[in-house]
Protein backbone atom coordinates (compact mmCIF):
# COMPACT_ATOMS: atom_id res chain seq x y z
CA UNK A 1 0.00 0.00 0.00
CA UNK A 2 1.63 3.52 -0.84
CA UNK A 3 0.34 6.13 0.96
CA UNK A 4 -1.25 8.93 -0.69
CA UNK A 5 1.25 12.20 0.41
CA UNK A 6 0.36 15.79 0.17
CA UNK A 7 3.51 17.89 1.19
CA UNK A 8 3.39 21.70 1.05
CA UNK A 9 5.88 24.59 1.83
CA UNK A 10 3.82 27.78 3.63
CA UNK A 11 5.77 30.56 1.75
CA UNK A 12 4.70 32.91 4.00
CA UNK A 13 6.04 30.63 7.23
CA UNK A 14 8.48 28.60 5.81
CA UNK A 15 6.72 25.97 7.53
CA UNK A 16 6.32 22.04 6.14
CA UNK A 17 2.56 20.64 6.46
CA UNK A 18 2.32 16.79 5.36
CA UNK A 19 -1.67 16.05 4.69
CA UNK A 20 -2.61 18.96 6.44
CA UNK A 21 -0.27 18.15 9.03
CA UNK A 22 2.90 20.68 11.26
CA UNK A 23 5.96 18.66 9.98
CA UNK A 24 9.79 19.20 10.61
CA UNK A 25 12.86 17.19 10.09
CA UNK A 26 15.15 16.20 12.58
CA UNK A 27 17.89 13.42 13.27
CA UNK A 28 18.57 10.63 15.34
CA UNK A 29 20.57 12.60 17.78
CA UNK A 30 17.78 14.86 18.92
CA UNK A 31 15.82 11.41 19.08
CA UNK A 32 18.29 9.61 21.55
CA UNK A 33 18.95 12.47 23.30
CA UNK A 34 14.74 13.12 24.15
CA UNK A 35 14.79 9.41 24.51
CA UNK A 36 17.76 9.46 27.21
CA UNK A 37 16.36 12.49 28.63
CA UNK A 38 12.72 10.49 29.62
CA UNK A 39 15.19 8.09 30.89
CA UNK A 40 17.16 10.72 32.70
CA UNK A 41 14.22 12.12 34.67
CA UNK A 42 11.77 8.40 34.70
CA UNK A 43 11.61 9.45 38.36
CA UNK A 44 9.51 12.01 37.27
CA UNK A 45 7.40 10.15 35.01
CA UNK A 46 9.25 11.47 31.67
CA UNK A 47 9.29 8.12 30.24
CA UNK A 48 5.57 8.07 30.66
CA UNK A 49 5.57 11.38 29.37
CA UNK A 50 7.48 10.25 25.96
CA UNK A 51 5.25 7.56 25.08
CA UNK A 52 1.87 9.66 25.34
CA UNK A 53 3.44 12.12 23.51
CA UNK A 54 4.53 10.07 20.67
CA UNK A 55 0.45 8.61 20.74
CA UNK A 56 -1.46 12.03 20.80
CA UNK A 57 0.65 13.53 18.68
CA UNK A 58 0.58 10.85 15.90
CA UNK A 59 -3.12 9.75 16.67
CA UNK A 60 -4.36 12.92 14.58
CA UNK A 61 -2.37 11.92 11.79
CA UNK A 62 -3.15 8.51 11.31
CA UNK A 63 -7.06 9.15 12.13
CA UNK A 64 -7.12 12.16 9.38
CA UNK A 65 -5.76 10.15 6.64
CA UNK A 66 -7.42 6.86 7.50
CA UNK A 67 -11.19 8.92 7.56
CA UNK A 68 -9.81 10.95 4.69
CA UNK A 69 -9.21 7.90 2.34
CA UNK A 70 -12.25 5.84 3.43
CA UNK A 71 -10.38 3.32 4.94
CA UNK A 72 -12.38 1.52 7.73
CA UNK A 73 -10.87 -2.36 8.25
CA UNK A 74 -8.45 -2.47 11.20
CA UNK A 75 -6.12 -4.54 9.15
CA UNK A 76 -5.68 -1.58 6.45
CA UNK A 77 -5.24 0.86 8.91
CA UNK A 78 -2.96 -0.87 10.68
CA UNK A 79 -0.89 -1.06 7.47
CA UNK A 80 -1.19 2.39 6.50
CA UNK A 81 0.45 2.43 10.47
CA UNK A 82 3.04 0.98 9.02
CA UNK A 83 3.38 2.55 5.96
CA UNK A 84 3.34 6.01 7.86
CA UNK A 85 6.30 4.49 9.98
CA UNK A 86 8.62 3.93 7.78
CA UNK A 87 7.81 7.39 4.99
CA UNK A 88 8.63 9.57 8.62
CA UNK A 89 11.94 7.02 8.63
CA UNK A 90 11.46 5.43 11.89
CA UNK A 91 12.42 1.98 10.37
CA UNK A 92 10.20 -0.98 9.04
CA UNK A 93 7.25 -2.31 10.73
CA UNK A 94 4.62 -5.42 10.42
CA UNK A 95 1.78 -5.24 12.77
CA UNK A 96 -1.15 -7.50 13.16
CA UNK A 97 -3.60 -7.80 16.02
CA UNK A 98 -7.39 -7.55 17.27
CA UNK A 99 -9.41 -5.38 19.57
CA UNK A 100 -7.62 -7.09 22.15
CA UNK A 101 -4.19 -6.94 21.54
CA UNK A 102 -1.69 -7.63 18.83
CA UNK A 103 2.04 -7.63 18.01
CA UNK A 104 4.09 -5.59 16.37
CA UNK A 105 7.97 -6.62 15.20
CA UNK A 106 10.67 -3.65 13.76
CA UNK A 107 13.28 -5.56 11.63
CA UNK A 108 14.42 -1.79 11.52
CA UNK A 109 14.07 0.93 13.50
CA UNK A 110 14.87 4.39 13.49
CA UNK A 111 14.95 5.31 17.32
CA UNK A 112 17.02 1.91 18.34
CA UNK A 113 19.78 2.21 15.54
CA UNK A 114 20.05 5.74 16.14
CA UNK A 115 20.65 5.11 19.75
CA UNK A 116 23.33 2.12 19.08
CA UNK A 117 25.15 4.86 16.52
CA UNK A 118 25.32 7.22 19.37
CA UNK A 119 26.28 5.26 22.18
CA UNK A 120 26.10 1.13 21.28
CA UNK A 121 24.08 -1.34 22.55
CA UNK A 122 21.93 -0.66 25.45
CA UNK A 123 20.85 -3.11 28.36
CA UNK A 124 17.30 -2.40 28.60
CA UNK A 125 14.24 -1.37 25.62
CA UNK A 126 14.38 2.17 24.93
CA UNK A 127 11.98 2.84 21.93
CA UNK A 128 9.53 4.30 24.32
CA UNK A 129 7.97 6.26 21.23
CA UNK A 130 7.39 3.83 19.57
CA UNK A 131 5.19 2.45 22.33
CA UNK A 132 3.27 5.49 21.85
CA UNK A 133 2.95 5.05 18.23
CA UNK A 134 1.82 1.55 18.78
CA UNK A 135 -0.60 2.71 20.97
CA UNK A 136 -2.30 4.98 18.28
CA UNK A 137 -2.01 2.78 15.83
CA UNK A 138 -4.07 0.00 17.22
CA UNK A 139 -6.60 2.85 19.01
CA UNK A 140 -7.25 4.23 15.20
CA UNK A 141 -7.14 0.64 14.30
CA UNK A 142 -10.13 -0.62 16.04
CA UNK A 143 -11.68 2.90 17.00
CA UNK A 144 -10.92 3.31 20.58
CA UNK A 145 -9.91 6.49 23.06
CA UNK A 146 -6.42 7.09 23.79
CA UNK A 147 -4.66 5.08 26.51
CA UNK A 148 -6.93 2.16 25.49
CA UNK A 149 -3.86 0.04 24.63
CA UNK A 150 -0.41 -0.89 26.21
CA UNK A 151 2.78 -1.68 24.76
CA UNK A 152 5.65 -3.32 25.94
CA UNK A 153 9.07 -3.71 24.45
CA UNK A 154 9.53 -7.88 24.64
CA UNK A 155 12.73 -7.58 22.10
CA UNK A 156 14.79 -4.98 21.38
CA UNK A 157 17.49 -4.37 18.72
CA UNK A 158 19.00 -1.82 21.04
CA UNK A 159 19.78 -4.96 22.97
CA UNK A 160 21.06 -7.21 20.33
CA UNK A 161 17.56 -9.02 18.97
CA UNK A 162 17.60 -9.67 15.30
CA UNK A 163 14.15 -7.55 15.54
CA UNK A 164 12.33 -5.48 17.82
CA UNK A 165 8.82 -6.70 19.32
CA UNK A 166 6.24 -4.81 21.15
CA UNK A 167 3.37 -6.82 22.62
CA UNK A 168 0.30 -5.34 22.64
CA UNK A 169 -2.28 -5.99 25.15
CA UNK A 170 -6.15 -3.79 25.25
CA UNK A 171 -6.13 -1.78 28.80
CA UNK B 1 27.60 37.75 -3.14
CA UNK B 2 26.62 36.68 -0.34
CA UNK B 3 24.14 33.61 0.92
CA UNK B 4 20.80 34.75 0.02
CA UNK B 5 18.39 32.94 2.42
CA UNK B 6 14.92 32.64 0.66
CA UNK B 7 17.32 31.86 -2.62
CA UNK B 8 18.88 28.92 -0.15
CA UNK B 9 15.14 27.65 0.93
CA UNK B 10 13.42 27.47 -2.16
CA UNK B 11 16.12 25.75 -3.73
CA UNK B 12 16.55 22.99 -0.82
CA UNK B 13 12.68 22.37 -0.11
CA UNK B 14 12.95 20.71 -3.20
CA UNK B 15 15.12 18.24 -1.94
CA UNK B 16 12.63 15.07 -0.48
CA UNK B 17 13.48 13.25 2.94
CA UNK B 18 12.39 9.76 0.95
CA UNK B 19 13.06 6.58 3.26
CA UNK B 20 14.67 3.45 2.02
CA UNK B 21 13.72 0.18 1.73
CA UNK B 22 14.71 -0.42 5.93
CA UNK B 23 12.16 3.07 6.04
CA UNK B 24 15.01 4.61 7.38
CA UNK B 25 16.44 8.26 5.97
CA UNK B 26 19.89 8.32 5.69
CA UNK B 27 21.51 11.38 4.86
CA UNK B 28 24.17 14.77 6.38
CA UNK B 29 25.80 11.80 7.97
CA UNK B 30 22.56 10.59 10.46
CA UNK B 31 19.40 9.46 10.29
CA UNK B 32 16.65 11.73 9.42
CA UNK B 33 13.13 11.85 10.77
CA UNK B 34 10.08 13.55 9.87
CA UNK B 35 7.55 13.65 12.76
CA UNK B 36 4.80 16.04 13.46
CA UNK B 37 5.75 19.56 14.83
CA UNK B 38 3.54 18.81 17.62
CA UNK B 39 5.41 15.61 18.53
CA UNK B 40 8.51 17.90 19.87
CA UNK B 41 6.14 20.26 21.81
CA UNK B 42 4.07 18.22 23.28
CA UNK B 43 7.04 16.41 24.80
CA UNK B 44 8.68 19.80 25.66
CA UNK B 45 5.52 21.03 27.12
CA UNK B 46 4.72 17.99 29.20
CA UNK B 47 8.33 17.46 30.14
CA UNK B 48 8.18 20.55 32.20
CA UNK B 49 5.11 20.52 33.53
CA UNK B 50 5.87 17.48 34.89
CA UNK B 51 9.15 18.87 36.53
CA UNK B 52 9.26 20.33 40.39
CA UNK B 53 10.54 24.02 40.93
CA UNK B 54 13.99 22.64 42.03
CA UNK B 55 14.62 20.82 38.65
CA UNK B 56 13.37 22.93 36.19
CA UNK B 57 16.53 24.43 34.99
CA UNK B 58 17.79 21.01 34.99
CA UNK B 59 15.21 19.55 32.48
CA UNK B 60 15.32 23.26 30.31
CA UNK B 61 19.31 22.66 30.22
CA UNK B 62 18.35 18.91 29.33
CA UNK B 63 16.17 20.09 26.74
CA UNK B 64 17.91 22.61 24.95
CA UNK B 65 20.97 19.56 25.35
CA UNK B 66 19.19 17.88 22.92
CA UNK B 67 19.42 19.90 19.96
CA UNK B 68 22.73 21.62 20.67
CA UNK B 69 24.35 18.24 20.43
CA UNK B 70 21.40 17.34 17.37
CA UNK B 71 22.73 20.83 15.82
CA UNK B 72 26.31 20.26 16.31
CA UNK B 73 26.52 16.11 14.38
CA UNK B 74 24.12 17.28 11.78
CA UNK B 75 24.59 21.17 11.43
CA UNK B 76 28.14 19.71 10.47
CA UNK B 77 26.84 16.79 8.14
CA UNK B 78 24.81 19.82 6.72
CA UNK B 79 27.48 22.10 5.96
CA UNK B 80 29.69 19.78 4.15
CA UNK B 81 26.90 17.65 2.26
CA UNK B 82 26.62 17.73 -1.19
CA UNK B 83 23.61 19.78 -1.16
CA UNK B 84 25.20 22.49 0.88
CA UNK B 85 28.72 22.40 -2.10
CA UNK B 86 26.06 22.86 -4.55
CA UNK B 87 23.33 25.32 -3.67
CA UNK B 88 24.91 27.54 -0.56
CA UNK B 89 28.69 27.57 -1.42
CA UNK B 90 28.48 29.12 -4.91
CA UNK B 91 27.38 32.51 -2.73
CA UNK B 92 29.91 32.28 0.07
CA UNK B 93 32.07 35.37 -0.22
CA UNK B 94 32.73 36.01 3.64
CA UNK B 95 33.88 32.61 4.49
CA UNK B 96 32.44 31.30 8.21
CA UNK B 97 30.32 34.01 8.66
CA UNK B 98 28.59 32.99 5.07
CA UNK B 99 29.25 29.41 6.25
CA UNK B 100 26.68 30.83 9.29
CA UNK B 101 24.32 31.72 7.30
CA UNK B 102 24.04 29.40 5.11
CA UNK B 103 23.82 26.72 7.72
CA UNK B 104 20.84 29.16 8.82
CA UNK B 105 18.93 29.10 5.26
CA UNK B 106 18.99 25.24 5.78
CA UNK B 107 17.30 25.76 9.37
CA UNK B 108 14.88 27.35 8.01
CA UNK B 109 14.34 25.20 4.83
CA UNK B 110 14.23 22.17 6.94
CA UNK B 111 11.14 24.00 9.54
CA UNK B 112 12.64 24.34 12.41
CA UNK B 113 12.47 28.62 12.19
CA UNK B 114 12.09 31.13 9.51
CA UNK B 115 15.39 32.84 11.18
CA UNK B 116 18.36 34.75 9.98
CA UNK B 117 21.74 36.53 11.66
CA UNK B 118 21.03 40.08 12.74
CA UNK B 119 24.08 40.63 14.35
CA UNK B 120 27.49 39.09 14.06
CA UNK B 121 31.22 39.89 16.07
CA UNK B 122 32.59 36.91 14.66
CA UNK B 123 34.28 34.41 16.76
CA UNK B 124 32.06 36.25 19.80
CA UNK B 125 28.65 36.61 19.73
CA UNK B 126 25.69 36.23 17.45
CA UNK B 127 22.46 36.97 17.27
CA UNK B 128 19.25 35.30 15.68
CA UNK B 129 16.17 36.49 15.43
CA UNK B 130 13.00 34.40 14.07
CA UNK B 131 10.04 35.64 12.87
CA UNK B 132 8.07 32.31 12.80
CA UNK B 133 8.88 28.93 14.61
CA UNK B 134 6.84 25.85 15.76
CA UNK B 135 8.11 25.85 18.85
CA UNK B 136 6.04 29.23 19.07
CA UNK B 137 2.84 26.74 19.19
CA UNK B 138 3.99 24.86 22.12
CA UNK B 139 1.85 25.44 25.92
CA UNK B 140 3.73 26.83 28.85
CA UNK B 141 5.03 29.39 30.29
CA UNK B 142 8.09 31.95 29.63
CA UNK B 143 10.04 31.41 26.64
CA UNK B 144 10.75 27.84 25.66
CA UNK B 145 12.15 27.25 21.90
CA UNK B 146 14.85 25.18 23.45
CA UNK B 147 15.38 23.61 20.07
CA UNK B 148 16.54 27.21 18.28
CA UNK B 149 18.81 27.87 21.29
CA UNK B 150 20.48 24.70 21.61
CA UNK B 151 21.33 24.73 17.39
CA UNK B 152 21.88 28.11 17.69
CA UNK B 153 25.19 27.48 19.79
CA UNK B 154 25.80 24.64 17.90
CA UNK B 155 26.38 26.84 14.65
CA UNK B 156 28.36 28.84 16.12
CA UNK B 157 30.93 26.29 17.37
CA UNK B 158 30.60 24.49 13.93
CA UNK B 159 31.72 28.08 12.50
CA UNK B 160 34.22 29.68 15.07
CA UNK B 161 35.65 27.03 17.33
CA UNK B 162 37.89 24.26 17.40
CA UNK B 163 37.02 22.25 13.89
CA UNK B 164 34.63 19.27 14.48
CA UNK B 165 34.08 17.20 16.11
CA UNK B 166 36.38 19.13 19.02
CA UNK B 167 34.65 22.29 19.12
CA UNK B 168 31.89 21.64 21.39
CA UNK B 169 30.96 23.57 25.01
CA UNK B 170 32.82 26.83 23.84
CA UNK B 171 29.36 28.59 23.07
CA UNK B 172 25.84 29.43 24.99
CA UNK B 173 22.60 30.32 23.46
CA UNK B 174 20.09 32.49 25.20
CA UNK B 175 16.59 32.99 24.64
CA UNK B 176 15.89 37.18 25.18
CA UNK B 177 12.54 37.50 23.27
CA UNK B 178 9.65 34.71 22.13
CA UNK B 179 6.59 34.87 20.13
CA UNK B 180 4.87 32.41 22.91
CA UNK B 181 5.48 34.87 25.78
CA UNK B 182 4.47 37.71 24.05
CA UNK B 183 6.92 39.64 21.98
CA UNK B 184 6.79 40.01 18.57
CA UNK B 185 9.76 37.77 17.43
CA UNK B 186 11.53 35.18 18.95
CA UNK B 187 15.83 36.02 19.16
CA UNK B 188 18.78 34.32 20.65
CA UNK B 189 21.55 35.56 21.84
CA UNK B 190 25.02 33.33 21.44
CA UNK B 191 28.10 34.35 23.58
CA UNK B 192 31.30 32.76 24.38
CA UNK B 193 31.28 30.30 27.44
Amino acid sequence: MALDIKHTFDENTFRHSINGHGFVLHCHHYMSLTTKLAEDFADLGAVRVLAEAAEDSLRPVLESYVKEHGITGPADRLAVACEYYSFMGLGKMTASGSAAGGEVQLPHSHVDEGWIQKWGKHDKPINHFTRGFVAAMFAVAFDKPARSFEVAETASLVMGAPLSVLSVKAA
Amino acid sequence: MTVMRDQVVRQLVQVEAKANDDGLIPGFNVLVNQLPCSFWNTVSERMMAITPPDRKAAMEAALVNCAYECGYHTGYGIITSPEFESVVMPMVTEGAKDVLRGAYAVFTAWGWAKSGIVQIKEGEAMTIRAVDYYEADSGGEGRRAYMIRGVSAAFMELAYAAPYPNGMNTFKSEQTRGIEAGDQFGEFAVTKK
